[in-house]
């Protein structure tokens, strides 16, 4: 599966979720084939991504949030499922981009990559709702998990999508400082929701 | 529920505080009893301080004032989310965080953290208020407020008689 592939699903089956995503290629791919949802592409460190994603949905249950996470990011902070399962927000869906390797940084593979299976990890770590993507599944079989997972009754749910390890050069400096970065994503979103209640 | 709690928390919430994200310190056990049992408090447990650090600015981001409770070890801990996420987006945060190892504390392995911590955090570029006492539970209320219009974290250091009451 390229990674391609699933942000372009993700962006026809998730329009009314606001977006967050790690640093690095989830994020990247998110912008370069995603939708034209709010989001908010979250930067150093990683590690942060998920706790980024779980304070946003505990303030803002109106919304649903959707988290793209790098499994780099995602194993730089295993405890953070815990937090995420404690507080168990009914708002919130991830898809974690599992390459098994740091993809920016120059390949290398993930610890205990090909051994780990983060699925298990977060099921074990007490998500209610988990489920596993094959990096050989069609595109109909990613559009049905994907689905899945944005129609599971209540959160937090998880999706471990395997895609293929492919080159992914870092982006420049990008346009915009942090801060800015922030502001866009704010005001992006008040005119996202203005435009939904019919209030502009 | 303590008294002294009850103080605190009154002052967090009229500061704007409506999420705190928190780990254990025994100085901090009454308030954060208290914050679990505050309705106007989302309170998040989680098993790293810069985690906390992460659900606070996440809270930031859609709006919500939130807080921190950690020992000050969770500030040291977490420079790296505090300096290249809070900071780099600008993002409000209170921290309160218990301030072991000052004179009063009686551990061998508290002490290296009253000495570095504020240094740290001074050196990271939060604003960094030391709490003594009751005299300045102004601060509790008044620190988010700060951290709200300075677009950044600021980190109160408190005293054991701060958070426990004078002669706990």
């Amino acid at each position: 599966m390229r990674r391609a592939v699933l942000a372009q699903t993700i962006a026809e089956l998730a329009p009314e979720h606001v977006v967050l995503t790690s640093l690095g290629t989830a994020g990247r791919a998110w912008r370069d084939h995603g939708g034209p949802n709010p989001t908010f592409y979250g930067s150093d460190p990683m590690g942060a991504a998920p706790g980024l994603a779980l304070g946003a949905a505990l303030a803002r249950p109106d919304l649903e949030f959707l988290l793209l996470e790098g499994d780099g990011d995602l194993v730089m902070n295993l405890g953070s499922l815990l937090a995420v399962a404690d507080a168990t927000p009914a708002n919130l869906r991830v898809i974690v981009f599992d390459n098994g390797r740091y993809e920016t940084g120059g390949g290398q593979p993930l610890a205990a990559a090909g051994r780990a299976d983060l699925a298990a990890i977060a099921a074990g770590a007490g998500w209610p709702a988990v489920r596993r993507l094959d990096r050989a599944a069609s595109r109909e079989e990613i559009r049905a998990a994907v689905g899945e997972l944005l129609a599971t009754p209540s959160g937090p749910a998880l999706l471990v999508a395997e895609v293929d390890q492919e080159a992914s050069p870092y982006g420049g400096p990008g346009e915009h400082s942090g801060a800015e970065a922030r502001v866009i994503f704010q005001q992006e979103l008040a005119r996202w929701e203005a435009t939904r209640t019919g209030m502009r | 529920m303590s008294e002294r709690a009850e103080q605190i928390v009154s002052r967090l919430s009229a500061g704007g505080v409506e999420l705190a994200a928190y780990l254990p310190d025994s100085w901090l056990t009454p308030l954060i009893d208290r914050v679990i049992a505050e309705p106007r408090i989302t309170h998040v447990r989680v098993s790293r301080e810069d985690d906390a650090m992460a659900v606070a600015g996440g809270a930031a981001l859609m709006g919500k004032r939130a807080a921190v409770l950690c020992q000050n070890a969770g500030v040291l801990l977490s420079a790296n989310v505090l300096a290249a996420f809070a900071l780099h987006h600008q993002l409000p945060l209170l921290i309160v965080a218990a301030a072991r190892g000052g004179a009063e504390d009686g551990f061998f392995y508290q002490m290296y953290k009253g000495q570095v911590t504020a240094g740290v955090a001074d050196a990271i570029g939060l604003s960094v208020h030391r709490v003594d006492g009751p005299a300045d539970d102004w601060l509790f209320e008044r620190a988010s407020e700060q951290a709200w219009l300075q677009r950044r974290p600021t980190v109160l250091l408190c005293s054991r008689d701060a958070l426990l009451g004078a002669g706990s």
